[in-house]
């Protein structure tokens, strides 16, 4: 089962996908419509190959992948010094093709645009590579574990920029369990297989490996809006009546 | 091969073998369908493709100033067979433990450490270059002449932090100067048959192939 079409005219068709490595697979079938997508799932459980897959990356053993209207895409990697090829913070922003200032500046790091990419901690290379993507524009944007290697605050700054993203497909890999962007439409990848799960929030009831806190906001019969802190915030003060 | 000691021993014998004579790159070649797998992963590698052609400059070269070019070609071509194809069969830990066979935990563990480290460094390479076409992949870009140098730099770069990296884990570890180390090996019949047919190839390598067809009549 998959999310209805949004009438938007970009599609992802994940048509009966199969990536095999030795005794570990991974198989996804699903249509990917305009809006937020979170994909959860364990560590191990395929999330990063099925975002190679989706861009391209990686070729899939067997089953077709079929970019429907989708003319540009983007991958944020996990790791966030495998998409430096700068020799400076500055050239490295240029790489994106976005205003060197405006990211760095969105980063937090004004003024140290002559500085060598390695010289960053992990946390803010990954802050410099999250202001990069947020000022390119793409149909397919596909995130794995944006959240990796920041503090808090800064994946709340994240969450709520991905909230944002109003066009174009928006697929999130993460196995975060605090902070989410508002979400419309909940996937699981259980044992390799990718499931689609529903539309948030009908199906957070039927999310298998939620969040604990989630979990017991609907043990105890509350149902929240959606996945952001604010909405999280909302339920709980409905349980307390 | 599972024993790395007679995988080091044959090697040695064939690369000589091939190197004196046609003869002897023939039987070498044989010799290597002993280990399929490994054969047909070397075929398959690009690494191969790259270097081939080099040969090809040089052999002709020595062809045209009246050297035997074909001959050279040959021989260099399966050496760079065997080389590849026995460099499949190697797996983390063999050079260690053959080192620290050959010359004890002190200088010999110094000298596998180094090996290892390398062919790491390799295998590292290999990758740093696969994720930064990735990356240009990924922001559009394509890989052009004028980019190379800046590309270079950078997985030279990478090295050197990884590099740096090791040695505060070896500095961490106790690391000083040699270490403890238990080789192991398990010699198959099959390794041992190897061996064998590799010394005899190293001897039919001294006679012409004359000689060969002689002894056979």
């Amino acid at each position: 089962m998959s999310p209805s079409h949004g009438g938007l005219g970009l599609k992802l068709v994940l048509d009966r996908i199969i990536m095999k490595r030795g005794s570990w697979s991974c198989a996804a079938d699903g249509i990917l419509v305009p809006g937020i997508h979170l994909i959860s799932g364990r560590v191990g459980s395929g999330k990063t190959t099925l975002a190679e897959l989706i861009c391209g990356l990686l070729e899939p053993t067997s089953g077709e992948l079929v970019l429907d209207g989708i003319s540009s895409w983007m991958l944020c990697q996990q790791f966030p010094e495998y998409h430096v090829i700068g020799a400076t913070l500055e050239k490295e922003a240029q790489s994106y093709g976005v205003v060197p200032e405006l990211a760095l500046d969105r980063a937090g790091l004004t003024g140290r645009g002559g500085e060598d990419p390695f010289c960053l901690s992990r946390g803010e290379l990954r802050k410099l590579q999250f202001s990069c993507l947020s000022l390119c524009d793409r149909d397919l944007f596909v995130w794995d574990e944006p959240y990796s290697a920041l503090d808090c605050r800064e994946k709340q700054r994240v969450a709520q920029h991905l909230s944002t993203r109003s066009s174009g497909i928006t697929i999130l890999f993460t196995h975060e369990q605090r902070y989410f962007p508002k979400t419309d439409y909940l996937w699981e990848m259980c044992d390799g297989v990718l499931k689609y799960v529903g539309k948030v929030p009908e199906a957070l009831p039927l999310w298998e490996h939620a969040p604990s806190h989630i979990r017991f906001l609907i043990g105890k019969g509350v149902i929240p809006a959606n996945l952001t802190e604010e909405d999280l915030g909302e339920a709980l003060c409905r349980m307390q009546g | 091969m599972q024993d790395a000691r007679l995988r080091l021993f044959s090697v040695l014998l064939l690369s000589a073998a091939t190197y004196l004579s046609i003869a002897g790159a023939l039987l070498t070649l044989f010799w290597l369908f002993l280990y399929p797998a490994a054969l047909v992963s070397t075929v398959k590698s690009k690494a191969l493709y790259i270097l081939l052609p080099f040969t090809g400059i040089v052999a002709l070269v020595m062809q045209i100033i009246g050297e035997n070019g074909i001959s050279y070609f040959i021989r260099i071509g399966i050496l760079l067979l065997l080389a590849f194809t026995i460099f499949q069969g190697w797996t983390p830990g063999e050079f260690l433990d053959l080192a620290v066979w050959l010359f004890g935990t002190g200088i010999g563990f110094d000298i596998g450490l180094a090996i290892e480290l390398t062919i790491q460094g390799i295998k590292d390479a290999d990758q740093d270059w696969s994720r930064v076409l990735t990356a240009m992949k990924l922001k559009g870009m394509h890989p052009e002449f004028r980019n190379l140098a800046s590309i270079g730099f950078l997985m030279i770069q990478l090295r050197l932090l990884r590099a740096d990296d090791q040695a505060d884990l070896l500095t961490t570890r106790g690391y000083k100067k040699g270490g403890s180390c238990c080789p192991h090996f398990e010699p198959s019949n099959r390794d041992i048959i190897a061996s064998l047919c590799a010394i005899l190839i190293l001897l039919v390598s001294f006679m012409a192939v004359r000689d060969i067809f002689i002894l056979m009549m």
